[in-house]
């Protein structure tokens, strides 16, 4: 047999003809849904409903729609939110010609892509935006493949629905083959003006929070705990002014999630014949809301991370952050229909379709997960925290703490780190401590660790630099995060992230950069190193073709998705040479992470948080190379 | 209850393959068996080439199979049943503890109920005789590191004269 450059996916006439009727009937049925979300997907004999590189034309504007049933205004693309799939092919010179016909400017921002800092589409930053009724043509060489998406940089337009997909094609061969492909793209809908929502969030920063604490709860964990233990454990939220369940800022009490445009009801559906392998590739295109996304009876093989290809890792169950994006092959075997159920990280709702052989079918929605609590975890990087209180500390709130793993600890330190003697400890020396550190501590390094110099120094003190790829003490990347039960499913974890080869780039870091993702609740402040965009004086600069390690430490509650424009992260997960690289880094709260970063890209590049309005408060710094 | 006797009978006719490489230790025969034909095949990340096997009853060939990835791969031979219950088993293996260890060799696991079964590192060639059985007509070959078959390394060897 010869050797092919291209899997290929040999369809017979029949299940063509097959497909093609089917699509007639359910674009029929699907209305004004963008074509790429046609129920029979793509495959590569069968390239339909999308806008194809290298020349592609795009307008912007704002249309009356339907969204979950009511009217909506979203701003479209090409006339439909969300917009067009754009499939470039790697090695292609991509033109997209974006025309913009809203009343005020705009911009396109293509997510992932590695390109001239003239071509990224940060309004302020890289270029000047798109005025109304102007025409801007982005040129770039595409010079890589996987699964991205784009979205506008300009305010709050991307809550409006402008965001869409982009699929680029492998010039060599993916180490996966598959039948047949489906994008679920995911975004949360407000029928709230934007702006409107910043203004509450403003007011008060548990104004979506429906899901507070009641006095049910407290008799529940009185039941459990004890009430002194659950006395105190709420006295020091109070006392924080903070809710333990301030898991998501906006909730489903504003938000329709929806997937690939579609409200749950709607029930979007994917179609497949049973026995094929398909690739989903999953994208949050969400302003502010992660999802844990499965397939009950399905399991999915991960197999590559924000576009780049991992080591492929079957999993019931996995988390995606917003605007990462994930790339999983499923084989369902049997001939019924499957539910995709992506359920908003504080449980507040859900998005979902069908993954089944005909349309009309439909599977068991899975009850929604109750809204966690967030432990004492979450609290780890607050440096204010009343020592004393830890005594009261349960184990419920350690849940953060994997004690299987402490088997490489020594042991004769390990007796005497018993509950009760906790509160006996030392308060003085553990104040200079830094708790985001001890947190999350990489156990599997734990060992080599003396614990003599732990209690007492800084980590800023540690002569010389961890090993590239390794883990920093306070990372939780064997950890799922907030709201996922351990070992209730296999559930993907940072850690298990690895790529097949090392990246080309194998120098050790010539110097850390460490940033702390901070803000103030209370006033939905959000900023890194306490200063808002607004307050800070001058862009962070890397040397041109240095290579640095970016550390970032979370200093509040809430998980940030940080994303770097230009440049990849090449994400520290203790995966030594095979460290995966991303473009959006999911941080924790009270979690220390770190990547690995070339400067090869000459410019000016947005850096921030991709939680939208937590970017428009001012959690966003430029970074300049030069 | 016919797919246990199919898989009972992958089980007798390993009896025959011999494993070089890895697994060579394992098996004490050496042999005098006649090798009918020498096939060679490709392991990639995540592929085999050829994609499919045809074999008569009866015939003895010998695999040479060359890992040309950057992963460790395994070859195994068994029915669909069989390489499933061995995925299984490698997926438990590999998920043992609490994630973040996944450093396991997980090749080196044992190749449940004896399939006939090669593990080669990247960049090295290992060899595995097998005769193909009389009575099946179907089984498969496959990768059963976890993620390595659910991304597209197993192929069907059809056995017909």
């Amino acid at each position: 047999m010869a050797a092919s450059k291209f899997p290929s996916f040999p369809l017979s006439r029949r299940q063509v003809l097959k497909g093609g009727a089917a699509l007639g009937l359910g674009s029929a049925a699907l209305g004004l849904t963008p074509a790429w979300a046609n129920p029979w997907g793509q495959s590569n004999v069968y390239p339909q409903g999308i806008v194809t590189g290298p020349e592609i034309a795009l307008d912007i504007r704002r249309r009356t729609l339907p969204i979950a049933g009511r009217n909506a205004r979203p701003i479209c693309i090409n006339g439909t939110s969300p917009g067009p799939l754009i499939r470039l092919q790697e090695g292609q010179d991509a033109v997209l010609r974006v025309t913009n016909l809203l009343d005020e400017p705009t911009s396109v921002h293509w997510h992932g892509l590695i390109l001239p800092a003239g071509e990224d589409g940060a309004p302020g930053i890289s270029f000047a935006g798109i005025a109304p009724g102007e025409t801007f043509t982005y040129r770039f060489p595409v010079r890589q493949h996987g699964t991205y998406w784009y979205h506008s940089h300009s305010g709050l337009q991307e809550q409006l629905g402008h965001v869409g997909p982009i699929v680029i094609d492998a010039a060599e061969r993916e180490p996966f083959r598959y039948d047949r492909e489906h994008v679920l793209l995911l975004t949360d809908w407000t029928f709230e003006d934007p702006a409107r929502v910043m203004r509450n969030l403003k007011t008060g920063e548990g104004y979506y929070n429906y899901q507070e604490r009641t006095i049910a709860d407290f008799l529940a964990d009185v039941r459990e705990n004890g009430f002194k233990e659950t006395a105190q454990m709420r006295a020091m939220w109070a006392q924080m002014r903070m809710s333990s369940r301030d898991i998501a800022d906006v909730t489903g009490s504003t938000y329709t999630y929806l997937l690939n445009g579609h409200a749950p009801g709607e029930n979007w559906t994917a179609l497949f014949k049973a026995g094929e392998r398909i690739r989903l590739r999953v994208i949050n295109g969400s302003a502010m809301s992660y999802f844990d996304v499965r397939i009950p009876g399905l399991k999915m093989t991960v197999v590559a991370a924000d576009g780049q290809p991992v080591q492929p890792v079957p999993v019931d169950e996995f988390r995606i952050a917003v605007a990462e994006t994930y790339d999983v092959l499923v084989t369902p075997e049997a001939d019924t229909a499957y539910t995709l159920f992506a359920e908003a990280m504080d449980r507040s709702g859900y998005a979902r379709g069908t993954l089944a052989p005909r349309l009309g079918m439909q599977a068991e929605i899975p009850e929604r997960r109750r809204i966690a609590d967030r432990g004492m975890e979450a609290m780890g990087a607050h440096g204010g925290m009343d020592h004393a209180s830890m005594a009261g500390m349960d184990d419920s709130g350690m849940a953060g703490m994997d004690h299987s793993n402490m088997a490489g600890m020594d042991h004769s330190t390990m007796a005497g780190m018993d509950h009760s003697t906790m509160a006996g400890m030392d308060h003085a020396s553990m104040s200079a401590m830094d708790h985001s550190s001890m947190q999350g501590m990489d156990h599997s390094s734990m060992g080599a660790m003396d614990h003599s110099n732990m209690s007492n120094k800084d980590h800023s003190d540690h002569s010389g630099m961890l090993p590239a790829g390794a883990a920093q003490p306070g990372s939780q990347y064997d950890q799922a995060g907030i709201g996922i039960v351990p070992g209730e499913r296999r559930v993907l974890l940072y850690s298990d992230l690895k790529s097949f080869a090392p990246w080309p780039d194998r120098r050790a870091p010539e110097r850390e950069l460490e940033l702390h993702l901070t803000g103030n609740m209370e006033r939905y402040m959000w900023s890194f190193d306490g200063k808002k965009f607004s307050e800070v004086s001058g862009p962070i600069h890397f040397r041109k073709d240095e290579r640095l390690r970016l550390i970032l430490v979370n200093d509040t509650m809430m998980e940030h998705p940080i994303h770097l424009h230009g440049m990849w992260m090449e994400l520290e997960n203790g995966a030594g040479e095979l460290i995966p690289r991303k473009h959006t880094i999911n941080v924790k709260p009270g979690e220390r992470v770190s990547a690995l970063i070339t400067a090869d890209a000459e410019g000016s590049w947005a850096f921030h948080c991709h939680l939208l309005y937590h970017m428009d408060a001012g959690m966003f710094r430029v970074v300049k190379v030069s | 209850m016919r797919k246990m006797l199919l898989a009972m009978a992958v089980g007798l006719f390993s009896t025959t393959a011999l494993g070089a490489g890895e697994h060579g230790g394992g098996h004490g025969i050496q042999s005098d068996v006649q090798i009918d034909r020498t096939i060679s095949f490709e392991a990639g990340d995540m592929w085999f080439m050829p994609g499919n096997l045809d074999i008569a009853p009866g015939e003895t060939v010998k695999f040479e199979i060359t890992n040309t990835g950057n992963l460790e791969h395994e070859f195994v031979i068994g029915d669909a049943q069989a390489q499933e219950a061995h995925r299984r088993m490698m997926q438990e293996m590999g998920s043992g503890g609490h994630g973040g260890h996944g450093d396991h060799d997980m090749a080196e696991g044992d190749h449940g109920g004896h399939m006939p079964a090669v593990t080669i590192a990247p960049g090295e060639t290992a060899t595995l005789v097998w005769t193909a059985p009389e009575n099946v007509d179907n089984l498969e070959f496959a990768c059963n590191i976890p993620g390595h078959y659910e991304s597209g390394m197993s192929g069907d060897i059809v056995i017909q004269s």
